[in-house]
């Protein structure tokens, strides 16, 4: 065995590499003719032709008896290419399922690559590829396990979930992690098509929130987002496990892998962010149990750096949604400042959107920094226009209904976007409403 | 949620495209069409997200290659260009020194990175290594079974 692992570790650099070396023909060599051939023509038509003809020859060649997996998986690879130009390629997909199941390792992969990319949810030939993916889920081979719970994940038809249901579930309780973290994402995939399906594990994803691995219990959060969306109240006694897990990974106790430069774990800190602000909106008490690490996760958050911003910009919406503190709020409204203030445009944007959020609780800090406003108001960047213009909007009163009215004609007359066009006039509308007297 | 991610160069060609939610086809090509003038009319210096309807892009450029991800309202956009920014590190690692080329000619090899990073809309893994361990160990098995299958059967 290890000489086999020798031979591969010495051939690997090369089999990884691009360049197809001159002697071996590289599985790719057919797409790389392809692609350069399109990159050569000029004109829309001749693209058109050549891809057609390519169509016609890879439709000849998976219809063969006689061609082999390899083989295959290298006409799915050019057929999924011709698809991404806009080009219809129907015919191939039964045969991307045949290779998903037929096929082994990289072959394998690109076919469920390939359905993943084809087939949506109600396409009928999905249901086809339910046998593989059963028989890959029992496989020895922990790759084609994780192959097949990555294509659960994405593409799965509902109807057929009951028949997956259990194995899926016997995964979570899985030695290797990659394994328990898939088969979790791969049961929120299902709590989104199918709910009904997954109420009765609850407490198997309890399990994964309190997983060694920080990596599946992340995944878990995704589920348990979506469960205190609807129904926050069933989850107030998660409360203080989520406040703790917080203050862990803020406190830098995670290993120092999940780190992103140098800020530990930022998507999962979101998360509990984003669930916190759920289960604490409206409830005094359960506030109570997270300004503590509410305040930590603000202080941590100072460097300068496009993902602290992100936290710091989820801290501050989760302290104004949930019960009020006076000395957080005091906080993160110097937050905003910051933002608002700021010479970088990503972070003024945000600034605004905050402004946007908090407003109705907090008219003062709009007028705060009506100058930077009116300053955004006739920047350069539309969409830092539009921004303010929905701010304005949510400040509108009586003195000042007739210029935002105004300002918002104005970008209306120069706006050549449907959508926009629409969700202006109806502000127009509304405030029209609202204040007729002012309007004349 | 992820909506979609798109890829394309400077000159609007498609290299890349996912999509987290079933949308039809002829919709996809209107979107592509959409996001691709959209995005290639955006001045330097103004800001990195965009209305569409009624979801957000966040688009930023790498060397020549424009990296364009749609999210929901609820989302918070910064967050979703750094999921860019990991996404452009994780390709980074596996090929070394990654350029359009890399992603052009291998674009499945690209794609089997977004699935161990992102599943259904959602970031499946905040580990690098973890994410680049996985996919080297499915290569690893793909050579071997190469080796295995060009060996001469005597």
């Amino acid at each position: 065995m290890s000489d086999v692992v020798e031979r591969t570790l010495t051939a690997l650099p090369s089999l990884l590499s691009s360049d197809p070396s001159p002697g071996r023909p590289s599985s790719t060599s057919k797409l790389g003719t392809l692609i350069r051939g399109i990159t050569e023509l000029t004109s829309k038509h001749d693209e058109e032709k050549l891809i057609q003809r390519e169509l016609v020859s890879i439709k000849e060649q998976v219809s063969s008896p006689n061609t082999t997996m390899r083989q295959m998986k290298e006409l799915m690879v050019r057929a999924v290419y011709c698809e991404m130009l806009g080009y219809e390629a129907s015919f191939s997909y039964i045969h991307a399922i045949k290779l998903a199941q037929q096929g082994t390792a990289l072959d394998k992969r690109v076919g469920y690559l390939a359905v993943s990319l084809f087939l949506n949810e109600s396409h009928e030939l999905l249901l086809l590829l339910v046998n593989t993916v059963l028989k890959d889920l029992q496989s020895t081979n922990l790759i084609e396990v994780c192959m097949a719970l990555t294509v659960v994940g994405q593409v799965f038809p509902k109807d057929m979930i009951p028949a997956i249901l259990p194995m899926v579930e016997e995964k979570l309780n899985h030695p290797k992690e990659i394994i328990r973290r898939k088969a979790v994402l791969a049961l929120y995939k299902f709590y989104l098509i199918a709910p009904n399906q997954v109420q009765h594990i609850h407490s198997k994803f309890r399990k994964a929130l309190c997983d060694k691995d920080p990596g599946v219990m992340s995944a878990s959060l995704h589920i348990y987002l979506e469960m205190v969306t609807e129904k926050p109240e069933g989850y107030k006694d998660l409360v203080v496990s989520f406040v703790t897990i917080l203050k862990q990974v803020v406190g830098g106790k995670l290993p120092i892998d999940f780190n992103y430069h140098s800020v530990p774990a930022p998507w999962l800190q979101i998360q509990l962010l984003r669930i916190l602000s759920l289960l604490g909106k409206n409830d005094r008490s359960t506030s109570e149990m997270m300004y503590e690490v509410l305040d930590e996760s603000l202080r941590r958050a100072e460097m300068n750096h496009n993902i602290t911003y992100a936290i710091l910009f989820e801290c501050v919406k989760t302290i104004y949604t949930i019960h009020p503190k006076a000395e957080l709020l005091e906080k993160a409204a110097k937050c905003i400042g910051n933002f608002v203030l700021s010479p970088k445009i990503n972070l003024k944007y945000l600034g605004l959107k905050a402004l946007t959020y908090v407003v109705q609780q907090d008219a003062n800090l709009a007028l705060q920094h009506q100058m930077t406003i009116i300053e955004c108001l006739d920047h350069s960047d539309l969409i830092i226009k539009r921004e303010t213009l929905e701010l304005l909007f949510r400040i509108t009163n009586g003195q000042n209904v007739k210029v935002i009215v105004e300002k918002l004609l104005e970008f209306l007359r120069h706006s050549k976007d449907d959508y926009v066009t629409i969700d202006l006039g109806g502000k127009v509308t509304e405030l029209a409403e609202k204040y007729p007297s002012e309007m004349i | 949620m992820m909506q979609f991610l798109l890829l394309f160069s400077r000159q609007g060609r498609l290299r890349l495209q996912k999509w987290f939610t079933p949308t039809p086809e002829r919709e996809k090509k209107k979107i592509i069409r959409d996001m691709t003038a959209m995005v290639l009319a955006r001045k330097p210096k103004t800001c990195n997200f965009l209305h569409w309807m009624d979801l957000k892009v966040v688009y930023k450029r790498y060397a020549s290659l424009f990296f364009c991800l749609a999210i929901d309202d609820q989302e918070n956009e910064l967050l979703a260009l750094e999921i860019l920014h990991r996404y452009v590190e994780l390709l980074d690692k596996y090929f070394g020194n990654v350029c359009e080329l890399d992603i052009i000619f291998n674009f499945e090899k690209a794609y089997f990175i977004l699935d161990e990073f992102l599943i259904g809309g959602e970031v499946q893994e905040t580990s690098k290594q973890t994410v680049a361990r996985c996919i080297e160990a499915s290569d690893m098995l793909q050579e071997t079974m190469e080796e295995y299958m060009s060996k001469p059967a005597f």
